[in-house]
């Protein structure tokens, strides 16, 4: 609550208690736009053509002249929920699915992901919270790896990533080892804090939470959790002609691409 | 743990926990938690050495079914509500990590803690300056409250 005066008379009050409660309003309307956004977008889509971007932008010049762009360098996009967990979820996904046709690579991933946890309990990570989001992630990497059939395992990761129950495990586990990272590397990363906040302070309000968007410092962190690298398409209303790419982090060979339209991030194949 | 769901395990989890290893001050109403897991009372003791050292406080927790994704509602309940700037004479506790700053890898525990440090660090005790207003106005449920963090300080 703000710092609202102390002496409240009785007729103001009586004014108030009379009108609906302002912060029930409030949030009684984000409620409704969190509904209709879930509602109207699975977590994780079909493959698209780019030119289906075309519809959002249909009288949008500066749009158009990108989506055209774009569709010179990718062939597919796939859509995520604009959640605020969007990258975690598009970056999980990605991730997964390229690992899939490469059976060495998927094995060596197994291998990390099923130490993280130590590393996180030795971070201070509470062990009975991070082994409830472990365990599940582990459990959805481990049906996926005995799957022979490539287009079963494909198909078995979009339904998980679709059911919330699963989906949100993996994204908070992400969100985990990301934070995990941060923590780890704080020399490094604490330049990229602003304020007079600490790593961890940044790592409890920023990452941990869900619905907490994500900056270049979670996609680093996060590429550095999964030992991988992404390129990420910039696609917004500045005039040049074509979409801006960067490499995080910067120099590596990216094996995810995600298309950034400001505040969300979709997947896209070449 | 068989026929839970995903929620119920979880709590179940730190009900166990909370009652094997309590933080310093802490303990679970081990009967009330038992009889319905979505609903516990816990019990705190203000910390030596500060100003509440000698009190004794209960919290009430209320789960939902979306738990941990969706935060627990916490207030003190009972007749002696801690006089505190950020704690309401109706039991509401303006903290963060209640709203906006909750994570799924936060527990009871961790709250519990975070509540015992936040009535350590007070120096004065008064109620928040605009508590008759709020008192009045307010809904029931401190989670639909549109809080506004203003003071890390105590």
């Amino acid at each position: 609550m703000g710092d609202e005066a102390q002496t409240t008379s009785t007729t103001v009050s009586k004014e108030i208690t009379s009108q609906p409660n302002q912060d029930e309003l409030i949030l009684a309307q984000q409620r409704q736009i969190e509904k209709e956004i879930s509602d109207s977008t699975t977590l994780v889509g079909e493959l698209e053509p780019i030119s289906s971007l075309n519809n959002e932008y249909s009288s949008d010049e500066v749009y158009l002249d990108k989506v055209k762009d774009l569709g010179e360098k990718y062939k597919f996009i796939r859509r995520t929920r604009p959640d605020g967990n969007c990258f975690f979820r598009a970056f999980s996904y990605a991730n997964i699915e390229r690992l899939l046709s490469k059976k060495e690579d998927y094995n060596e991933f197994y291998r990390i992901s099923e130490e993280s946890k130590d590393v996180l309990v030795s971070l201070g990570f509470q062990q009975f919270t991070v082994e409830d989001f472990y365990d599940t992630y582990m459990e959805v990497l481990k049906k996926l790896k005995n799957i022979e059939n490539l287009d079963e395992a494909h198909k078995e990761l979009h339904t998980t990533f679709n059911e919330q129950g699963f989906s949100d495990y993996m994204v908070v586990y992400l969100r985990l080892l990301t934070s995990g990272q941060l923590q780890k590397d704080q020399d490094f990363y604490s330049c990229f804090i602003e304020g007079d906040r600490t790593v961890t302070d940044f790592c409890h309000q920023e990452v941990e939470p869900m619905y907490k968007e994500s900056d270049h410092i979670h996609i680093i962190a996060a590429c550095a959790a999964l030992n991988t690298g992404v390129r990420v398409i910039y696609m917004d209303r500045g005039t040049e002609k074509s979409c801006t790419a960067h490499d995080l982090p910067e120099g590596c060979s990216p094996t995810v691409h995600l298309l950034y339209r400001p505040g969300h991030y979709d997947i896209l194949y070449l | 743990m068989a026929g839970m769901s995903p929620s119920e395990r979880r709590l179940q989890k730190e009900l166990m926990s909370l009652i094997k290893e309590p933080p310093p001050g802490v303990s679970v109403d081990t009967n009330i938690a038992e009889q319905n897991l979505l609903h516990w009372v816990i019990h705190m003791e203000g910390a030596a050495g500060t100003l509440y050292e000698g009190e004794r406080f209960q919290l009430q927790f209320k789960f939902s079914n979306k738990y941990p994704f969706d935060s627990p509602e916490v207030t003190f309940i009972g007749n002696n509500i801690p006089v505190h700037p950020h704690v309401y004479s109706n039991g509401h506790i303006c903290l963060s990590i209640l709203t906006d700053d909750w994570s799924p890898a936060l527990s009871v525990q961790s709250v519990c803690l975070s509540i015992v440090s936040m009535l350590s660090s007070c120096k004065e005790k008064q109620r928040p300056p605009d508590n008759t207003f709020y008192v009045k106005t307010c809904n029931k449920n401190p989670k639909k409250t549109k809080w506004w963090y203003h003071d890390d300080s105590v």
